[in-house]
């Protein structure tokens, strides 16, 4: 049997990196990503053991359940193969890494969850779709750019915090202060969803009113604003949209 | 009416490829409404189309988030199906697109989101099924077939969501003898039925930005660019 290699050449580390891009191609309710983890760092295990009971024994224990948020699973896939190299050389047991991943997996998910699903796709949605007004389809590009600026440099830095720190990527990951960011993201987004309800009612009164021009604007203001009253009563959105379709229409017809 | 074929094809590769792209990999956001219905205008020669129900779509579905196990409505199905229909449907009256023919592809498809989860429930069965497949091959040392069934979990999504969006844009033509039989009024009334429901979705976005004050932001946003416009309007009249 061949000694396992001291460190992982790049060209596995960026196969592993561009391989736990496919996290969720088959999640399923049992295992969850338990296939997109082991197909992601599958390329490592195949260098660090040879083909035979240890290969298969390293795969199977990345079969187990694993769920966790698609981008900060990238710390937890840097962390496997950070760990799967500790016991290739024989310096820790298999337990250890798979003790690893079950107790990050949750607290990375809730932090991937509320940063990256809660505030920064918000955020960037919400900025994005109030410059429609004044870039028009440049506003699209601008959405991937701001959107994948983070995400993508986040996604990269974490896989890279994970393989050079393992356990202690928890210490670098708490110090990158994501809730208060999130929480910051997330008052952009309410303010640009503001911004675009006032600007879609002011043009609609000055396209269409005429002398009612006013009227018009601040009936669509108050429409938004009653929206709003009605969808935090768990009013349900299809309802309210219905519903202001319907009274607008009859307006249109008659006014 | 006639059915141009080419754009019922590249409206179901674009449903089927940003599909992909939501569930299955990366997830850059190409699927987000605003990208996938503004790419779809673009493609089926509508741009405007698409950028504006890509717009409303995008604040109506602000909020929707993948959490844990739990799914969400997909708003990408919507948005490819619902500009593909609006591109069709504006392509066959001949006459360029208006907020009337925007109001009725959102009318009548925005439901495509809940039909999308119904799909996204279903198609866990076909996955759960690769991942008893790849345990039972690693138990019997076959790690290369094991690891294959990671990749055959995406196809399926391709295969539905763009099937379902090539028939939005089918089904785009066969709606434009019913709206050439609206009365004038009521295409008025569907020309304002578009900037109140995009003024509902803009409300939507704000409560489900999931901001501690989000109506003092809301309020706060909304005072800004009310005065900016009424400066601008101002101006324009001097």
């Amino acid at each position: 049997m061949s000694a396992p290699p001291a460190a992982l050449p790049f060209g596995v580390l960026l196969r592993v990196f561009l391989r736990s891009l496919f996290l969720q191609a088959s999640w399923n309710p049992k295992g969850m990503q338990n296939l997109g983890l082991a197909y992601a760092v599958y390329p490592a295990l195949a260098a660090l053991y040879p083909q035979g009971p240890a290969r298969e024994e390293a795969v199977r224990r990345h079969l187990v359940f694993f769920n966790t948020h698609p981008y900060v699973a990238a710390a937890i896939v840097g962390g496997v193969i950070n760990h799967e190299e500790r016991i290739a050389r024989g310096e820790e047991t298999p337990d250890k890494v798979v003790a690893f991943k079950a107790a990050l997996m949750g607290p990375l998910a809730a932090l991937g969850d509320g940063f990256f699903w809660l505030s920064l796709k918000p955020a960037t949605g919400a900025v994005s779709a109030a410059l429609v007004p004044l870039l028009g389809v440049w506003a699209v590009p601008l959405f991937l750019v701001l959107y994948n600026l983070v995400h993508l440099l986040l996604r990269v830095r974490l896989y890279w915090l994970g393989l050079t720190l393992g356990d202690r990527l928890v210490e670098a990951v708490a110090r990158a202060n994501l809730p208060a960011r999130g929480a910051r993201l997330r008052a952009v987004a309410a303010a640009s969803a503001g911004g675009v309800a006032a600007w879609l009612a002011v043009s609609f009164g000055a396209n269409a009113g005429g002398l009612y021009a006013p009227l018009l604007a601040a009936g669509c203001l108050a429409l938004g604003v009653a929206s709003y009253v009605l969808v935090s009563r768990r009013v349900p959105n299809y309802v309210v949209l219905y519903v202001a379709a319907g009274l607008a229409c009859v307006a249109g017809a008659f006014l | 009416m006639s059915v141009v074929w080419t754009q019922v094809a590249l409206a179901g590769l674009w449903g089927g490829l940003v599909a992909l792209e939501r569930k299955a990999f990366l997830q850059a956001m190409m699927s987000r409404p605003l990208v996938a219905a503004t790419v779809m205008g673009a493609l089926l020669d509508d741009v405007a189309s698409g950028l504006a129900i890509g717009m409303l779509l995008e604040l109506f579905f602000l909020g929707t988030a993948n959490l844990g196990a739990a799914l969400p409505e997909n708003d990408t199905l919507a948005a490819t199906g619902t500009s593909a229909a609006a591109a069709t449907l504006s392509a066959a009256t001949g006459a360029g697109s208006t907020p009337a023919i925007w109001s009725i592809a959102v009318l009548l498809f925005i439901g495509l989101g809940r039909v999308g989860r119904k799909g996204d429930r279903l198609l866990e069965g076909y996955t759960a099924r690769l991942a008893r497949v790849a345990l039972a091959s690693a138990e019997a040392g076959n790690i290369t077939r094991a690891m294959r069934q990671n990749l055959w979990g995406m196809w399926p999504h391709f295969a539905v969501y763009g099937t379902l969006t090539a028939l939005c844009a089918l089904l785009g033509f066969f709606i434009e003898p019913l709206l050439q039989a609206l009365p004038p009024v009521v295409v008025r009334g569907l020309a304002w039925a578009w900037p109140a429901m995009a003024s509902v979705a803009a409300a939507i976005a704000a409560q489900g930005s999931h901001a501690r004050r989000a109506p003092l932001f809301a309020g706060l946003g909304a005072a800004v660019v009310t005065a900016s416009v009424v400066c601008v309007l101002l101006l324009e009249d001097r």
